[in-house]
């Protein structure tokens, strides 16, 4: 097991730098140049300035003289600077976003509390739904029941996020009146207690919450169901019954052990694509989360902090799927991978 | 076994109670040996006996035809955006002019999407889209003033709608935020008043000759040429000069409106139209045969008998009876009808975008834009015309409406710059079920590709192809296409190549779980027997994995392919609509909701989401369907357990 996890983990960090020297590549294409920006900055402050030696003397600052392959490298924080330093990744220096002008790993930290309370918080309502009425489901497969839930689910998935998204707004927010269109929390509410803060902060997130479940509520149930149905038609599944077991303990401790895998490998997969997931959400109702800081990114040109979020979004994947492995291995005494 | 009616059953219950149910079987019947069928066939039998399945495929066909074959009857101007028509309701009335008034027309007017008539015996009608529907303000709720045979003159503006009694009171309703009528709010706001003299006291209504709205102005001139004129300052942008002093207030024969600028004819013939109209009839200015150059020389020694003026047009009709045009034409607006020798033309009328004149022999030519139908009025004859923005009314001596032609209203509304959403979904549609389409064709090649060569040779093949694979598949979906949507954004390429590079990007993106499957197919396709024989027949490798063993996976590949579709519309959608996919002006079901996530457009505006959101909707369910129903219907195991 450790081998191979030692394994896997050696693969991994592997594609992480193929994936983000391609990154960067494709980040290089921009058509933006910060030496130039700061030297003319400065130029136009100080007529007296050469632009050529203040673009050289900022491109040694930056780090963005040299070839691309030295500049990914420096990023990376195993090439110097022209001054000797290292400042990159393994630094812990993700570079600085233009907007805030603060350093990207200092933006990224509120946001990504908060994407992370959203993502888990979903995960949990949509998985305590979901699970259940996978089950039963597969349990009371062909039923009418079961066909309406299929003919449900097939809705459900069929939806993207956002016409979901607009929906509930209207039905909840216009409508109903009963929950803000978008937004974190209620102007003025920072002189508030911190108890009436956070009902207020769980006020807002709950129109979020709910189109988050709702969404994904389709595919997995769908995928419980499929995995459930698989497991009941085993074989050790009737010996079960054979032996006159109650059904119960058949589904839930035979059945249900055996569909455990495929869903395991779904919620962690599922709970990885939440996170790019959310960027739409988090869009949609102006939640401050990663997605939104992506998308804000994107939208003015911060081109360091699009880096960043994009590494961590692959890196959030590539050590997601290392999980599912090792998952696999101590659920599934079959799969205790020794390869 | 056939399902019969409850008739059918008892009499067959009778039958046998007498003669027995052996003698329903004939002696053929008994050693009839069931019809072999092939997989194929027997599938499609079972995909048909589903009822959702082929309503799916149904609705999906339908929908097909329906976005590829409508860009043929819906033409779409891509540039094309009219502000007066914008955030519209769906509607069919804009033309719609009511039986009572037909028969005794004395006036129609309208600029944007409402019109107003009076009647000889002075009563008021309106039709058309009566209600905004962000403000709230009914038109059709008519102030306590007017009543029916009390009203002489009406004209309708943008927002609001400008009357003149019987007896002389000057009565304005709908929008009054930005000044169109009654008091200012505040002495700073930038609004012209209405003069005293309406505001609080009466006018001679028989001596009115011309009452005008336009967006957010109204102007009102009587017999002898004494001109009001009041309304939004930053709106129509002539209005400060033209109400200061006495300059340009008297001796009025007619003003007419475009969108920003008034113009006036003078009772002596002249025309004029302030400051900054003058400057720019200065400039080189020529009509259709490009015969005059400074419009201003030209008409220095020469009179005009009528003018008029679309949104970015002026019209006159000169003393010779011929037209002069000038302005920024976009729509044909300068592309004037061949007019005969002997015609001479006596009065011109004008909508948003097109011209109506009458000639001498009261016959009508009509130009500029034509898109609903608003000029096909063409060689009738008329005594007088009427227009409404993309309305053409004609009205013979008697104040008879003999004919009418132009846009009856927009099917799903418009959309916030004017645009009708019904096309847009037509075109929108066809965009996106081509980029669906596009992308998974590219997926679905590279797919087999990759998963064939990696099942069928093993090795290092495979663990080379399947660790690219894996690459691929753990770049992140959604973030990953907005930023290179975002590095294309800003190279300078064209927006068709943009799109292209999105339908290819999305089939770039998504093939590694296809892969997969064909893959592990493939493997456990190769061991069987037909393989071994046809390898030990000396058939190429290549055939054997292309050729031999691909029609097995083939199910696999089919319904994935559907799934797949489906979900490159959808990720394509997503990306619209956060605005990383393809860019207005080219529609996509996608980018038709972008914007549609704050509650005005939520709440007021609901065509503008409801119908794209519809759309997409149906289309990735019935393919949803359709992919579901082809896995149980392909998939024998499934089949039997049923």
């Amino acid at each position: 097991m450790g081998k191979y996890i030692v394994k896997r983990m050696i693969y991994i960090v592997l594609v992480f730098f193929i994936l983000s020297f391609l990154i960067f590549m494709i980040y290089n294409m921009l058509p933006s140049d910060k030496a130039a920006e700061s030297a003319r900055a400065e130029i136009t402050a100080n007529r007296n300035l050469k632009y050529e030696e203040r673009y050289e003397y900022w491109q040694k600052q930056y780090g963005t003289n040299g070839t691309k392959v030295e500049r990914y490298f420096r990023w990376l924080g195993v090439y110097p600077y022209d001054n000797g330093s290292f400042n990159g990744l393994l630094q812990g220096n993700l570079g600085t976003s233009t907007k805030f002008a603060k350093p990207v790993t200092e933006v990224l930290v509120e946001p990504m509390k908060n994407t992370i309370f959203i993502n888990i918080f979903s995960t949990f309502l949509a998985l305590g739904i979901t699970i259940p009425l996978g089950i039963f489901c597969a349990v009371k497969r062909g039923s009418k029941r079961d066909v309406a839930v299929q003919v449900g689910t097939v809705v459900g998935y069929s939806l993207p996020t956002f016409i979901i998204a607009i929906v509930f707004i209207w039905l909840f927010a216009v409508i109903l009146g009963w929950f803000p269109v978008s937004g974190m929390q209620t102007a003025g509410s920072l002189n508030w207690s911190p108890w009436r803060q956070f009902w207020d902060r769980m006020y807002h997130m709950a129109l979020p919450l709910i189109v988050m479940t709702f969404s994904s509520l389709g595919g997995m149930t769908r995928y419980v169901r499929a995995a459930m149905i698989e497991a009941l038609s085993m074989d050790c599944i009737r010996t079960a019954r054979a032996k006159g077991l109650r059904e119960k303990v058949v589904i839930y401790s035979h059945a249900w052990r055996n569909a455990l895998l495929p869903v395991i490998t779904l919620v962690i997969g599922w709970f990885l694509s939440i996170f790019s997931g959310s960027l739409m959400i988090e869009n949609i109702f102006a939640l401050n989360g990663i997605g939104k800081t992506y998308y804000d990114a994107l939208q003015g040109n911060d081109n360091e902090v699009i880096l960043a979020l994009q590494m961590f979004y692959i890196a959030l994947s590539l050590f997601g799927n290392l999980f599912i492995d090792i998952i696999y291995g101590f659920v599934d005494p079959r799969v205790r991978v020794n390869k | 076994m056939k399902k019969k009616g409850i008739i059918a059953t008892l009499w067959r219950w009778i039958k046998r109670a007498f003669w027995g149910a052996g003698k329903e079987i004939s002696e053929d019947d008994k050693f009839v040996v069931e019809k072999i069928e092939s997989p194929s066939t027997m599938a499609v039998k079972a995909f048909f006996r589903r009822k959702l399945a082929v309503g799916a495929l149904v609705v999906l066909i339908s929908m097909f035809l329906f976005v590829f074959i409508g860009p043929y009857f819906f033409p779409m101007n891509l540039n094309y955006t009219d502000a007066l028509q914008a955030n519209m309701a769906p509607n069919n009335t804009l033309m719609k002019v009511p039986n009572e008034l037909e028969n005794n027309i004395k006036n129609i007017n309208g600029f944007a999407d409402f019109t107003v008539g009076v009647s000889k015996d002075n009563t008021l009608y309106l039709w058309g889209n009566t209600k905004n529907n962000l403000t709230n303000v009914d038109y059709a709720a008519f102030p306590d003033e007017i009543q029916a045979g009390n009203v002489a003159h009406a004209a309708a503006g943008s927002d609001h709608i400008i009357a003149i009694t019987t007896d002389g009171k000057v009565v304005g309703w709908g929008n009054s935020s930005t000044g169109q009528f009654g008091v200012k709010k505040q002495e700073s706001d930038p609004y012209t008043q209405m003069p005293d003299v309406l505001l609080n006291g009466t006018i001679d209504a028989s001596k009115v000759k011309q009452l005008i709205a336009g967006y957010q102005a109204t102007a009102l001139v009587m017999e002898d040429g004494t001109m009001y004129m009041w309304g939004n300052n930053n709106a129509m942008l002539s209005l400060p000069e033209f109400t200061k002093g006495d300059k340009y207030n008297t001796d009025v024969e007619k003003v007419a409106f475009s969108n920003y600028y008034a113009i006036i004819m003078r009772k002596d013939g002249t025309v004029t139209g302030g400051q900054t109209l003058t400057f720019n009839m200065q400039k080189a200015y020529s009509n259709k045969d490009g015969e005059i150059k400074n419009l201003r020389t030209y008409m220095a020694d020469r009179t005009v008998l009528d003018i008029a003026a679309t949104n970015n047009c002026y019209a006159f009709i000169m003393d010779d009876g011929s037209i002069v045009v000038f302005g920024a034409a976009e729509y044909g607006e300068k592309d004037i009808p061949a007019i005969t020798a002997e015609e001479k033309m006596v009065s011109i009328n004008a909508g948003t975008r097109h011209f109506v004149a009458v000639g001498e022999s009261g016959k009508v030519y009509t130009w500029g834009h034509n898109d609903g139908g608003q000029c096909d009025v063409a060689g009738k004859t008329a005594a007088e015309v009427y227009t409404g923005a993309k309305q053409t009314y004609l009205v013979n001596e008697d104040g008879e409406l003999t004919d009418k032609a132009g846009f009856s209203g927009y099917v799903m509304g418009t959309d916030n710059r004017g645009r009708d959403i019904l096309t847009r979904i037509v075109h929108g549609g066809k965009m996106t079920m081509t980029i669906g389409a596009v992308a998974v064709i590219v997926s679905t090649i590279i797919a087999i590709i990759i998963g064939c060569l990696s099942g069928y040779f093993g090795g290092w093949v495979d663990m080379l192809l399947m660790r690219i694979t894996e690459i691929f598949s753990s770049l992140p979906f959604l973030p990953f296409a907005m930023m290179l949507s975002y590095v294309i954004r800003t190279m300078p390429i064209g927006e068709t190549t943009r799109i292209f590079i999105i339908m290819i990007m999305l089939g770039l993106l998504s093939w590694t779980g296809l892969a997969r499957m064909i893959r592990a197919q493939v493997l456990a396709e190769r061991e069987k027997e037909f393989v071994l024989a046809a390898q030990s027949m000396g058939v190429k490798e290549k055939r054997i994995a292309f050729l031999h063993i691909l029609p097995n996976v083939i199910s696999v590949i089919l319904v994935n392919v559907t799934l797949n579709f489906a979900s490159c519309m959808l990720t394509e959608s997503s990306l619209s609509y956060l605005g990383f996919g393809v860019q207005q002006p080219q529609p996509t079901w996608g980018n038709m909701l972008y914007g549609a996530n704050n509650s005005i457009v939520i709440q007021n505006y609901w065509w503008q989401w409801v119908f794209p959101a519809i759309f997409l909707s149906i289309a990735t369910i019935s393919i949803n369907i359709i992919g579901d129903t082809l896995r149980d219907v392909l998939d024998p195991k499934s089949s039997q357990e049923k």
